[in-house]
């Protein structure tokens, strides 16, 4: 028996139909706040200021990614890690530099250091008695800015341990991985694969910038919708039983199997 | 130490006030100093449910304005005197007050009352979080629709980032009949996608609605018939809120049997 046959298959459009349209891509490219351990030490990248309608980067909105970030990834770090703020072209006065320490301080993390390369934020932080580096942006090693378009490795991936609720979206470019439910209104928008540990009920799309090579999977799959590369679905009716399921693009569609089949039977 | 704790939902009508003037009424019933804060500015309800609508002279606004003493704001009611109402000016919108100065009429509170409970109003916007500023702990009200629970859910997380994680869940106007007839979501399904700890499980009830409009809380009822199954619960959200392990109540629905309806709606042990 065809593994895919006792499955529902999914209603699937390689040309999506008007209402069905991929939703514009203003906005998901907006990078949002990033913890990055390097050498014994946690970078702290905050996305450029960019307000775009559909992705505001405001300084609220960076404020709750931050939280949220710290609150989803605990068991990565020790207490007392030094962290290393990599405001590239942001601009930031001393109240919000505090903030951020004060945010730090909460998840028992240290602000060390503040690269920038804006004088008037190296001004702030100097003030607020951090110690900072003016720098500019080429220099750094982890501050892509202007990633070249093609032949781009992925980032590391984001580890995520909570669950992801209704008006979240986490961005990230590299692959996704909750442990945790996505739920309804939710959404996880990854260059990478998307791997969640738990059940995925909200949105999830895989291959962000167009690679249809790459996987959603989930303990229980029923989300609002999926999305790989440019391929959107649209979930199935509820099957009886939930089992861990992979979704893929095969023949212009994005089909979906059992991840114990997943293997061996998905041509490769 | 004073516990400040905000009750809230996202989507409108699912039962915060309500909620808040019974929870109120029935933490000082136990004895406890009690502050209720309406923090629905612009469409304050909370006085209407305690009856106390036609004794507010001053508002939170006039105290912040510095037109009067916080004392001065405060109503004080009659039936429980521990038990007092800051209200909120309804001539206001939510803007005309900011998280910070929320923090101070409320940190102003704690020198006084054991517990602060401040009655958030739906959505998300400033009004709400002027309500979560200075709570420590949260309430967080639902009705078994995809429509609240999914609100609920964004409160879950908008809470979370900002800092309150101490959050407990309300399941509020649950049918029995309806869930066994599987119309209606269940507790479990509902808790499945929140996934926050489970404070209390009240039955629709129409004695909420009369107790409602005469400005009486229904825990306020002396008789154990008049509170009904939902008075009976919101004390157990409060006995549970002190720390005691009350088990929950059974709303399985009632056998067809009349008696036996009786039997169940008067066993005290519930």
């Amino acid at each position: 028996m065809n593994s895919d046959s006792s499955l529902p298959s999914l209603s699937t459009s390689s040309s999506p139909a008007p209402d069905e349209q991929m939703p514009s891509d203003e906005g998901r490219d907006v990078p949002q706040v990033r913890l990055k351990g390097e050498g014994g030490r946690l970078l702290l990248l905050l996305p450029p200021e960019l307000d775009t309608p559909s992705a505001p980067n405001t300084w609220t909105e960076v404020c709750r990614q931050l939280q949220q970030r710290l609150m989803a990834g605990e068991r990565f770090w020790q207490p007392h890690t030094p962290v290393h703020l990599m405001t590239r072209d942001r601009l930031l006065d001393g109240r919000q530099l505090q903030t951020i320490a004060d945010t730090l301080t909460d998840a028992q993390l240290i602000l060390k250091r503040v690269y920038t390369n804006r004088r008037q934020t190296a001004v702030a932080a100097t003030m607020a008695g951090f110690s900072v580096e003016q720098q500019p942006i080429a220099q750094l090693s982890v501050t892509q800015s202007n990633p070249p378009p093609e032949g781009k490795a992925l980032v590391e991936p984001l580890y995520i341990q909570s669950t992801v609720r209704s008006g979240v979206e986490i961005r990230h470019p590299g692959t996704v991985v909750v442990l945790g439910d996505v739920n309804p209104g939710g959404s996880i928008v990854a260059e990478g694969d998307v791997l969640v540990w738990g059940t995925l009920r909200g949105l999830a799309q895989a291959g962000s910038a167009g690679n249809g090579l790459c996987l959603i999977m989930a303990l229980r799959l029923e989300p609002t919708q999926i999305r790989i590369a440019d391929f959107v679905a649209r979930a199935p009716e509820a099957p009886a039983q939930y089992q861990p399921e992979v979704a893929y693009v095969s023949e212009g569609g994005i089909r979906i199997v059992r991840a114990a089949d997943f293997s061996r039977d998905r041509p490769i | 130490m004073s516990r400040i704790i905000v009750i809230t939902s996202g989507k409108g009508g699912v039962g915060k006030t309500t909620c808040t003037a019974n929870l109120g009424m029935a933490l000082a019933q136990r004895g406890h100093k009690v502050a209720v804060v309406d923090a629905d500015f612009g469409l304050r309800n909370l006085d209407l449910l305690l009856g106390l609508e036609n004794r507010i002279v001053y508002t939170a606004v006039e105290v912040l304005a510095g037109e009067c003493r916080l004392e001065q704001a405060l109503v004080r009611d009659k039936r429980q005197p521990n038990l007092v109402l800051l209200p909120a000016a309804q001539n206001r919108t939510k803007d005309s007050v900011s998280p910070d100065q929320m923090k101070k009429l409320v940190n102003a509170l704690t020198k006084v009352f054991s517990y602060i409970l401040i009655d958030s109003p739906a959505g998300i916007e400033m009004g709400f979080q002027n309500a979560i500023a200075p709570a420590k702990e949260a309430l967080v009200v639902t009705t078994p629709e995809i429509s609240a629970v999914r609100d609920a859910d964004r409160i879950v997380g908008l809470l979370e980032a900002n800092g309150i994680r101490n959050a407990h869940l309300i399941i509020n106007r649950i049918k029995p009949a309806m869930v066994a007839q599987d119309k209606m979501m269940s507790v479990k399904d509902v808790q499945e996608i929140l996934a926050i700890p489970l404070i209390g499980v009240i039955p629709d009830d129409e004695k909420v609605i009369v107790s409602t409009n005469r400005g009486e809380p229904l825990v306020l009822a002396a008789e154990a018939s008049q509170r009904g199954l939902a008075g009976q619960a919101l004390q157990n959200i409060v006995r549970r809120l002190e720390g005691e392990t009350v088990p929950f109540l059974d709303l399985t629905p009632p056998a067809d049997d009349f008696l036996a309806r009786l039997r169940r709606l008067f066993r005290p042990t519930e």
